[in-house]
């Protein structure tokens, strides 16, 4: 298996430099990737309450068959994410269960490791992602923002990846305004693509001060979670509204190792994560038609609750994909090579964990083409994508 | 605490643990005297007075990340005021940088505990750690040595035979593999560089060598080291091999393997004569007769770094870091040649490079590349910089972060995919200048007593006067000196 395909040979055919602010051409697809780390439980999120095997390994933890929300004649979301209910039957939410990676580990770290990089490869998927999508061109100053303290592993390789709290964090001192006119009188006799990149910059500089000097206002009726997760999520519904060229933000909802007292520790981040998705999707308005929000986990958890009101580490869990064209309203649990059997005990792998029928890989691949992947084999090296119809 | 408790109990004898806690500075300068900063040169300095960039100022910007305000000054001195013997001593003593007295750099280097360390200790480190201190090594490395040319060659092969650290071992293998591989060749004789990279485990895991076996018949040969040890590392992708020659190279090199079990073995390198193909093979026009085991791996590399096209392969890339991004085809022909007749000679071939026409009349044709860029601001304006996060950050948002860089063929060399990476560059000059990024200070009163006021330090930067645009433009902001380090004249070199 090659680090990569062979795509690194070819020069650049056009010759046309991409501006620094929209490097994409003034394509406004943006993908946001919002990972849940410590294995969130999949089996509380989107609950299989017609199967009597769930209510036998879930006698404490399990959602009754009559609460949450009714998505089909089997499974029920969870009340804490009720608010998820609108997007769904309006068909912009799509459910993948028995979702995950071929990671056997079930280590936290080396989990998230393989599927933020997408195998045993150099990089992460959404850096190489958008390598493939820039072709050896100039990509936007700001194409790919991680949200947060840290790069995550997915977006390593990236053309250009910008870790950052805010976009309050840009700044170009005191002097704004003197050293802008400066630049702005260096650059205006250079000629050629540096030139043209530069009164592109100057542009971009101008949109990201004007964004910082405004405080942000939401779009009306629109409310963020007043926490870490939320306050990331406004940041980025503010940069893909403000057209600064985002083509990729990375968020992570952290905490959802509840080997103890399940319910006190997932109900809160469903809580979050559910109010989040939703006001951010609105938040866009009509940008919500071209950005794809994907939620990802490492693992999945134990399908029959420990002695400690929790469960231990998994195999599948859910992924959720919302907006960006989704074809939503369903929940698929059936995979492209084997079918959702239930969690009867013989159909458990392991210490008794949900297979994974969908590999990430296999959710995110339809997506991927969506925002303009046209080789899924440079993104997932070694492995031929089956892409749901997502 | 600059020193690992392990690291103290291994120095036993030297001074016992308890008392050594106390001042780890001091025990560090005496176990390792040559770890003392020297004194650092005061000015004042002269500069450039010319209106154009002079040949000696361009020489040193090609074959450095960057002049230090003291650096042209010393260098017209040790020519005896002459520019061109200046400029032949100068390169003289780049092409040796043993000769080069590198204690500053060592100093600033000296708390970095884990590129010092053997590799099977590396596998004891977090992965993050790892990468961080490397990082910080190779950007300390280029601010402060004053063996310049041969960090600007660590980082020509670094790309040249990239390894992205994020691909399974090669984040514990990576630090080993830059000390004992890139750094150790990266003025040497490149068939010993090539062997060296071929037979690193790092190298091993990334192109996955390691699992390159013929163990039963019909096991088909992993090719992604072979393809690449020719298409990049070698004879290049228009050097004339054929696909066969990419499949009989592979066979070759099977039987190698990266050991990830036993503590003590971890991450060395074995060859498993049971892993080999041990069939004839014709590679590249030259016959391996069956059953050599091992020898075939030398054969093959011995084979590829001498074939001509990587002569015209290698010096087209050299041509294309030290003199444009669409070199003169003599200047190429000429360094190939060298390349030649030399053996593979690194030194030999450069210095034939340097003496070309091409090479001194290309001034400030290129464009840096961020981490050059960073670097040449830092070295510039004499930062003091611990090059931890903050620093790293700006790498990642322009898209340069060391040992990053996913696919085989490293870091673009072409100036396109780096346009887009000035709106970062004018952060970082203005967050450099006014203080506000962590681990980084300038201390502005010292660079202008060193460079007599502020048009002093303008031509130091700049390598020349400035014009009358570049002056009028100053006058706009308050302070003029993150606009020079903005400018388009200092993103060039």
């Amino acid at each position: 298996m090659h680090a990569m395909p062979h795509e690194h040979t070819h020069a650049p055919t056009d010759p046309r430099p991409r501006a620094s602010l929209t490097g994409n051409g003034d394509d406004p697809r943006a993908m946001v990737v919002i990972f849940l780390r410590g294995a969130a439980d999949g089996l509380a999120m989107v609950a299989p309450v017609e199967d009597d095997a769930y209510h036998l390994a879930r006698p404490t933890l399990g959602l009754g068959r009559s609460s949450g929300v009714r998505l089909d004649d089997q499974f029920h979301l969870h009340p804490e994410l009720a608010t998820l209910e609108r997007s769904f039957r309006g068909g912009e939410l799509a459910i993948v269960h028995a979702a995950g990676s071929e990671d056997q580990s079930r280590s936290h770290f080396a989990a998230q490791d393989l599927m933020e990089h997408g195998g045993l490869v150099a990089g992460g998927w959404l850096g190489r992602f958008l390598r493939a999508r820039a072709d050896g061109h100039a990509a936007s100053a700001l194409s790919a923002i991680a949200i947060g303290k840290t790069l995550p592993e997915s977006l390593r390789g990236a053309p250009s990846a910008t870790v950052i709290e805010s976009i309050d964090d840009f700044g170009l001192g005191a002097d704004a305004a003197g050293y802008l006119a400066g630049l702005d009188a260096l650059w205006s006799l250079e000629t050629g693509d540096l030139g043209h990149a530069a009164r592109d910059t100057l542009d971009a500089v101008r949109r990201i001060e004007r964004l910082r000097a405004t405080p942000y206002t939401p779009a009306a009726g629109v409310d963020y979670p007043n926490t870490r997760f939320g306050r990331g999520l406004s940041e980025i519904a503010r940069l893909i509204k403000a057209r600064v060229g985002l083509e990729a933000a990375t968020l992570d909802l952290d905490g959802w190792d509840s080997h103890l007292a399940q319910g006190s520790i997932m109900d809160p981040r469903l809580r979050q994560l559910g109010t989040g998705l939703v006001a951010l999707h609105h938040d866009l308005g009509a940008l919500a038609a071209t950005t794809t929000i994907v939620v990802m986990t490492e693992f999945g958890r134990r399908v029959a609750e420990n002695a400690s009101l929790g469960t231990d580490h998994g195999r599948g869990s859910v992924m959720f994909v919302l907006g960006g064209g989704t074809q939503g309203g369903r929940v698929i649990a059936d995979g492209a090579d084997r079918p959702w059997r239930g969690l009867a005990t013989e159909h458990l792998e392991g210490p008794g964990d949900l297979p994974v029928n969908n590999n990430y890989r296999n959710v995110l691949a339809p997506l991927l083409r969506r925002h303009g992947a046209t080789n899924l084999e440079a993104v997932f090296p070694g492995w031929s994508a089956k892409p749901l119809a997502i | 605490m600059s020193l690992s408790r392990r690291t103290l109990f291994r120095l036993g004898g030297v001074a016992t643990a308890g008392t050594a806690l106390a001042g780890c500075d001091t025990l560090i300068e005496t176990v390792f005297p040559g770890l003392q900063a020297p004194a650092s040169l005061t000015g004042p300095f002269r500069v450039p007075q010319s209106d154009r960039v002079g040949r000696l100022r361009h020489v040193m910007e090609r074959l450095s990340f960057g002049l230090r305000p003291e650096d042209w000054h010393r260098a017209l001195d040790t020519g005896g005021g002459d520019e061109d013997t200046a400029i032949e001593r100068f390169i003289d003593q780049q092409l040796h940088p043993e000769r080069i007295d590198d204690r500053r750099a060592d100093h600033t280097v000296r708390r970095l505990e884990t590129i010092r360390l053997p590799q099977r200790e590396l596998f004891e480190y977090q992965p993050r750690l790892l990468l961080a201190e490397l990082t910080r090594h190779a950007l300390l490395r280029a601010i402060h040595s004053q063996r310049q040319l041969h960090e600007v060659m660590v980082g020509f092969w670094t790309d040249h035979f990239n390894i992205d650290i994020s691909k399974g071992d090669c984040e514990h293998l990576l630090p080993a593999h830059d000390r004992d591989v890139i750094r150790r060749h990266a003025l040497g004789r490149f068939p010993e560089l090539l062997r060296a990279v071929a037979l690193s485990p790092a190298m091993l895991w990334y192109l996955d060598g390691r699992v390159n076996r013929r163990r039963h018949y019909g096991d088909q040969p992993n090719e992604n080291y072979a393809r690449e040890l020719l298409e990049l590392h070698t004879l290049g992708v228009d050097g004339g091999y054929s696909q066969r020659d990419v499949m009989e190279t592979a066979r070759a090199l099977t039987g190698w393997h990266v050991r990830s079990e036993e503590r003590f073995a971890k991450g060395k390198i074995e060859f498993d004569i049971e892993a080999h193909d041990r069939g004839p093979k014709e590679v590249l026009g030259h016959r391996l007769a069956p059953g050599r085991g091992e020898q075939d791996t030398h054969d093959v590399l011995r084979i590829a770094a001498h074939h001509p096209a990587t002569a015209r392969h290698l010096a087209s890339k050299l041509c294309r870091r030290f003199i444009d991004d669409d070199p003169d085809p003599t200047a190429i022909a000429v360094t190939a040649r060298a390349f030649e007749e030399s053996r593979g000679d690194i030194r030999r071939t450069l210095a034939t490079l340097f003496s070309t026409d091409a090479f001194l009349r290309a001034r400030g044709t290129q464009l840096k590349r961020p981490f050059h860029f960073v670097v040449s601001a830092l070295r510039a304006i004499a930062a003091d910089t611990d090059a931890g996060e903050a620093m790293q950050r700006y790498l990642l948002s322009m898209g340069q972060a060391p040992f990053q860089y996913p696919t085989p063929d490293g870091y673009p060399l072409e100036p396109a995919p780096w346009r887009g990476t000035l709106l970062w560059r004018w952060n970082l000059a203005s967050a450099l200048v006014d203080g506000r990024i962590d681990g980084t200070r300038v201390d502005r009163r010292r660079l202008e007593d060193d460079l007599v006021g502020p048009s002093g330090v303008a031509a130091h930067l700049l390598g020349r006067r400035p014009s009358e645009a570049e002056q009028v433009a100053a006058h706009h902001a308050a302070d003029p000196l993150a606009l020079l380090l903005a400018s388009p004249a200092f993103q060039r070199f």
